[in-house]
């Protein structure tokens, strides 16, 4: 071990859930990242997200000092204003959401708040498709890394490889381990991993659940699935699932993995649980790769939504990422709660009515959590930030919290499942061009990759006469947006992909509600380029184009 | 000496190699990837060539080539932004676009004894810092020449 590394200080990286260790040096001027060789899991390796471990804890746009709508105000009077607010409603009046950046015990003890407070506004804010990896198929049992070391038939469902990229190592040793081992890839999406698949199956955007089901029906005949018609709704053939089928026979060692990126799935409980049900079928374990674990609330974000709509909440404790606030049908919604508070370790742009909370950063203090291998435990990386407080300290002021037990994942049968299928046949899908996000490297404030690029087909591009370089703007029901051309095979005719990873592009993507469940998510959108013009653009002004 | 060699058949593409440059050099990178098409990209960094061309076109005589260590390195302090490094380089994995006034060029990380963080970080292992008579063996030239743009892996 190097000596940089002895004064590094560990942890295990909070941006998705594979467990990775992270290392923080100091020199007493900045943080640095070092990669420490004798890690179980990722052997020093970090992703571009784990890479920004040492950025966020000293970027120049942490918040520092508490924002009231969007002037800086001290402490003393934030804490006079919640209390004051407080006083101003009834306890049952509260609503409570979470989202990304909260622990486990954080959320124990909001759930804590809530029973204190009598009130049954509290429900998981983190609407991102991933979310969906909650439901789970009875009968199904999560992979361990061994299984995923010795797999010899691996199904991704997804972009698996762009959710959790130090994960693919493993897959990829795997696949390269023994000729015969294979790897199937289902995706709506050419992406970089479909390159490394012996069978890809490209199916319609958000159409992945019927080709799954299919496919599961193929591999446990007793299924009774109708695999004609899956495989003409999903837009896929049925000698490509046959193939597939063969490869992931059960007996065959392996593992089933799938991914969800927001405005990519239509109906995310569907599409997690299709591929469960494949898992099942082929007998096999499962993973869900995703960025963060939040166990539900005492209500849906839905229910929770309307009651906003309705007036019902009065004053609204967001606490966690402020990614709600970008989507843009939300804010109106918003608008109808009196008292507004949220946290967040950086500066909101654009500025968010209400009161904002400057937070301690997951990399500055110490929790306990879950990866897809296990149990795991962070420590705090680098001391709070100054003018910044721990959650612990906001939650007393609303009053006592303590910790009780989460909600469990809802369980569903292989029957349910099915009976989702058929119900799906009804709804209807949007038209026209499709907008659909993708996730690329991460966007940290512009300060890797501003991702103001739209991939498009070039049969699209000729018809929309936009060339690489080309300025459109796009526009959906959520608003319209500007973004570079960048013209690609990756996506099929008729769908353009923008990067799913920056509050800019998210505002594009609305917000809608499963018809099979009632969850809100983000599903794929139709679109319109409203024009295309030539602008001046420079490789400083957009690297990922010129690239 | 020891170089950055690129196993193609791992790369996907995930830019954790630009990403530790950047978390490094405050938002510069040193190495890029360079797309051929839609699945497949090729992370482009500084060769450190034998002759390097870059520091015989620099008119300020600011790159020089370590004889003992074989990094072609560049003084910050004496360059002067003029570019001329970034049209001289056969590779073009000097940006033209200048950062601070000066042109960018990539160092083997000679500050962190354990070699490239490039390296270090990459999640599937497909950058490899390895001695010349090793860098063979991985045929990256070999694989490079025959994967076109219907290349598929075997």
């Amino acid at each position: 071990m190097a000596n940089s590394e002895l004064r590094a200080k560990r942890t295990t990286c909070p941006f998705c859930l594979n467990g990775c260790t992270s290392a923080v040096a100091f020199n007493g001027y900045q943080y640095r990242m070092e990669y420490p060789t004798d890690a179980k899991v990722n052997k020093g390796r970090l992703c571009p997200r784990g890479n920004s471990a040492s950025i966020v804890i000293d970027h120049p746009q942490r918040l520092a000092y508490p924002l009231l709508d969007g002037k800086p105000i001290d402490w003393l009077r934030a804490e006079a204003l919640v209390r004051e607010w407080l006083g101003q409603v009834k306890p049952a009046e509260v609503g409570l959401v979470y989202s990304r950046g909260r622990s486990l015990d954080e959320v124990r003890r909001l759930h804590g708040l809530a029973r204190e407070l009598g009130t049954t506004y509290l429900a998981c804010g983190h609407i991102e498709p991933e979310n969906s990896f909650n439901y789970r198929l009875e009968g199904v049992k999560d992979a361990t890394l061994e299984q995923v070391e010795q797999a010899k038939a691996m199904l991704l469902v997804g972009d698996v490889f762009s959710t959790s990229p130090v994960a693919s190592w493993r897959m990829l040793d795997a696949r390269y381990a023994d000729r015969k081992n294979r790897l199937v890839v289902i995706d709506s999406l050419r992406t970089r991993q479909a390159g490394f698949a012996h069978v890809f199956v490209q199916t319609g955007v958000g159409a992945e659940p019927w080709a799954l089901v299919a496919l599961a029906g193929l591999i446990d005949r007793k299924l009774g699935v109708d695999v004609d018609g899956c495989c003409q709704r999903a837009g896929v053939k049925r000698q490509q699932l046959e193939q597939a089928a063969a490869l992931l026979a059960p007996g065959v060692p392996g593992f089933v993995g799938s991914a969800m990126h927001p405005g990519r799935v239509s109906h995310p409980a569907f599409h997690s649980l299709a591929s469960q049900l494949v898992a099942l079928a082929a007998g096999k374990p499962f993973v869900g790769f995703r960025e963060t674990a939040l166990p539900p609330g005492a209500m849906s974000f839905a229910v929770l939504r309307q009651a906003i709509a309705d007036g019902k909440v009065r004053l609204l404790f967001w606490t966690g990422g402020l990614f709600p606030y970008s989507y843009a049908n939300l804010l109106p919604e918003l608008g109808k709660v009196d008292h507004r508070i949220a946290t967040s370790i950086f500066v909101p742009d654009p500025a968010v009515p209400g009161l904002v909370l400057p937070m301690t950063a997951e990399l500055e203090r110490g929790s306990k959590g879950g990866s897809y291998w296990g149990p795991i435990e962070r420590n705090a990386l680098a001391s709070p930030l100054s003018g910044s407080r721990e959650f612990s300290t906001v939650l007393s002021w609303f009053g006592r919290a303590a910790e009780v037990p989460e909600a469990k994942p809802k369980s569903v049968s292989a029957a349910e499942v099915l009976a989702m299928a058929q119900k799906a046949v009804g709804v209807k899908r949007p038209e026209g061009l499709l907008l659909v996000g993708e996730k690329k490297a991460i966007g940290l404030r512009g300060f890797y990759d501003r991702e103001e690029t739209v991939l498009l087909n070039p049969a699209d591009a000729k018809q929309l006469e936009a060339e690489n370089g080309r300025f459109l703007v796009l526009a959906t029901a959520a608003g319209e947006l500007g973004f570079v051309a960048h013209v690609s095979d990756q996506v099929p005719e008729g769908v353009l992909a923008i990067g799913a990873n920056v509050h800019r592009n998210r505002a594009l993507l609305p917000l809608s509600t499963d018809e099979l469940t009632g969850d809100v998510t983000v599903t794929p959108a139709s679109v319109k380029v409203k024009r295309a013009v030539r602008v001046p653009v420079t490789a400083a002004e957009n690297p990922s184009v010129f690239a | 000496m020891k170089k950055i060699v690129l196993r193609l058949d791992y790369c996907i593409g995930c830019r954790s190699c630009e990403a530790a440059c950047r978390s490094r050099f405050k938002n510069e990178a040193r190495i890029r990837l360079a797309e051929v098409n839609a699945t497949t990209l090729l992370a482009q960094g500084c060769r450190h060539c034998e002759e390097p061309l870059c520091a015989a076109a620099c008119p300020f005589q600011v790159i020089v080539k370590n004889p003992e260590t074989g990094v072609v390195r560049k003084s910050d302090f004496h360059c002067v932004g003029c570019r001329s490094c970034s049209l001289a380089c056969p590779f073009g994995v000097i940006p033209a676009a200048l950062q601070r006034h000066m042109s960018q060029k990539c160092t083997l990380c000679d500050d962190r004894p354990e070699g490239p963080r490039c390296v270090a970080t990459c999640p599937t292992g497909a950058l490899q810092f390895v001695e010349d008579v090793e860098a063979p063996l991985h045929g990256t030239g070999v694989r490079y020449a025959a994967r076109s743009t219907t290349w598929r892996r075997p």
